[in-house]
């Protein structure tokens, strides 16, 4: 199946003012700005299939917004090319915002003063949708969303979780074919969360929706997203399966014992002791050496365990070594 | 897209005619403003002369009063609107929308024209007629005129407001331009005091500046200080700056554009 966005060699450059010290360097850097060339984003590609659910990681300052923004049209890349459902955002921005929904967690996209309908009504005629596809689509929103419970009440006065859903479906009223979501979670509360991650898996499910999300909420990819694109100084550092990069980039796992007595000899050969907290010992050993059963039998014949259990390395490990190793 | 041009014209208006205090505060501000300079008008006639430079008192009072409604009624809020928006960081929003931005700010400040026309100039003018009597215009043909000057010096007023807007985009922080530009186009137009009474120099440098052609030409029209032909050719120079400005603006927000596209605003 053709890619829904096709992102070859893309590459962003900002020029930098560099702003001088002190009462004379701000005057010198009025009259003689020295301006520095940075790669905000460089050299980045990747294609996304239809109906795949993507997140979209890195930390802060790794070039993400940067990489939406160009996605979405509103910014131009130095050089590299872009398809999104094969238009040029940069030739056509017009017709590529009318394929794409766009939520951020942090902006509303919602009329302050009005209640929340009235914003849905003005979407439907700034789209051009056509009354009766805009009922269906409402039907089908509301009841996922359960807007019906504050369709009326002014947007300011709404709670975060219920404008965040408002902004979810005013961004899919005119049923787009990818969805972008900027940190859709941030600030909200477990059950909050937990609607909005439904209604976007219901969404992929239902039509098929491309979703692209990037958040720094684990749980939020761990539970959506079939595929991880991790991004750091502007780079693809990783790009595959949630599993596979769990995987290759943290192939410890860990082993934490509870003696009933203390004991001299704690040592194994294939596994190193990493913490020991009273009768609690932590053992670190790797998948390929030794398995965690040879292990257990191993300590087990001359340690006193009174209890233990083993961790398999998440999502919050591999993301913590991708952001420190590169 | 029309419909939704009009649909922003509607829900500004429902927004506005909700705001019960602000509509107070605006008329009580107008109309102090309005008796304040009728009062002028009247101790400065009070010397027993008939007419100056040709006005007679009630001319200039029909003037003063028709003045204070059309600021009250000519809603120029695009400056603002940008400003706020780029130091927000909303205008992302707005552009991921597929339609043309300033059309939408123009559609939002036509629903502020009208609400005001029904919740500022109606009680303005009763309020005026109760207290100097109605400010009737000088003729039927005047009036006649009066209105499609009106809606050039609107588009003029709204075309500067824009320009200075787009000015946000580039140096972010607005601070006191759009009150500099305010005060200019209070003191130029002629809104308080007409230009006739300023000294030959200024009137005729002014008559190459678009300022004069927003208030003083509908009014002068008004009150039939100018002739139909006069007039007419008034509102020639007027279009002309409404193309002129309009130009400029579509130049500079292509321009604009191009900038935030390229560098991330």
């Amino acid at each position: 199946m053709e890619a829904v966005i096709e992102v070859i060699d893309l590459v962003k450059e900002y020029t930098i003012a560099k702003k001088g010290r002190g009462l004379r360097g701000s005057l010198k850097s009025l009259l003689f700005p020295q301006k520095t060339k940075v790669n905000g984003v460089d050299g980045i590609s990747f294609s996304i299939a239809p109906g795949e659910i993507v997140g979209y990681i890195g930390p802060n300052g790794a070039g993400k917004s940067t990489t939406i923004k160009m996605l979405t049209g509103i910014l131009h890349p130095t050089s590299g090319s872009i398809k999104v459902c094969g238009i040029s955002p940069q030739a056509d921005r017009k017709a590529v915002v009318g394929k794409l929904g766009v939520v951020f967690g942090q902006r509303t996209q919602l009329y302050w003063d009005l209640r929340l309908g009235e914003s849905f009504e003005l979407l439907r005629r700034i789209y051009q949708v056509d009354k009766a596809t805009y009922e269906e689509n409402m039907a089908v929103l509301g009841d996922v969303l359960k807007l019906n419970d504050f369709i009326d009440t002014p947007v300011r006065q709404l709670s975060l979780g219920q404008r965040m859903r408002g902004d979810l479906a005013a961004a899919m009223l005119h049923s787009p074919s990818v969805l972008f979501l900027d940190e859709p979670t941030i600030g909200l509360d477990a059950d909050a969360k937990h609607a909005i991650r439904d209604f976007i898996k219901e969404m992929n499910r239902k039509m098929g929706l491309t979703v692209i999300l990037t958040t720094h909420d684990l749980d939020d990819v761990e539970q959506l997203c079939s595929r991880l694109v991790v991004v750091n100084h502007g780079k693809v550092v990783e790009d595959g399966p949630i599993d596979s990069i769990i995987g290759k980039l943290t192939p410890h796992r860990l082993l934490v014992v509870e003696l009933e007595r203390p004991c001299d000899d704690l040592s194994h050969p294939a596994a190193t002791i990493i913490k020991q907290e009273g009768l609690k010992v932590w053992y670190q050993f790797e998948k390929v050496r030794v398995t965690a059963a040879e292990l257990i039998s191993d300590l087990s014949q001359k340690l006193p365990i009174q209890d233990l259990s083993v961790k398999e390395p998440d999502i919050e490990d591999a993301i913590r070594a991708v952001y420190k190793g590169y | 897209m029309l419909q939704a041009y009009w649909y922003i014209t509607k829900m500004k208006l429902l927004t506005n005619l909700a705001y019960r205090f602000e509509v107070f505060a605006s008329v009580g501000t107008n109309l102090i403003l309005m008796l304040a300079s009728v009062f002028l008008w009247q101790t400065a006639y009070k010397g027993g002369v008939g007419t100056v430079q040709s006005f007679s008192l009630q001319d200039l009072t029909t003037y003063t009063i028709l003045s204070i409604m059309l600021g009250a009624m000519f809603v120029c809020d695009v400056q603002d609107t940008i400003y706020y928006k780029i130091r927000e960081g909303q205008i992302v929003t707005d552009f991921y929308r597929p339609i043309p931005l300033l059309a939408c700010y123009l559609a939002d400040d036509i629903g502020g024209m009208l609400s005001a026309m029904a919740n500022r100039v109606v009680p303005l003018i009763l309020l005026a007629s109760i207290f100097f009597g109605i400010p009737w215009p000088s003729s039927a043909l005047s009036l006649l005129l009066f209105f499609p000057s009106c809606l050039l010096s609107y588009a003029i007023l709204w075309l500067l407001s824009a320009l200075v807007g787009l000015v946000a985009f580039w140096v972010m922080e607005l601070g006191n331009m759009g009150m500099v530009k305010d005060s200019i186009v209070r003191v130029l137009s002629g809104s308080i005091v007409p230009l006739w009474f300023f000294p030959e120099s200024v009137q005729t440098i002014s008559k190459f500046l678009p300022f004069q052609y927003t208030y003083q030409t509908p009014l002068g029209i008004y009150i039939g200080n100018v002739g139909t032909k006069e007039a007419l050719g008034a509102m020639a120079i007027q279009a002309l700056w409404v193309g002129l400005l309009f130009l400029l603006l579509m130049a500079g927000w292509k321009r604009t554009k191009k900038k935030t596209l390229i560098q991330g605003g």
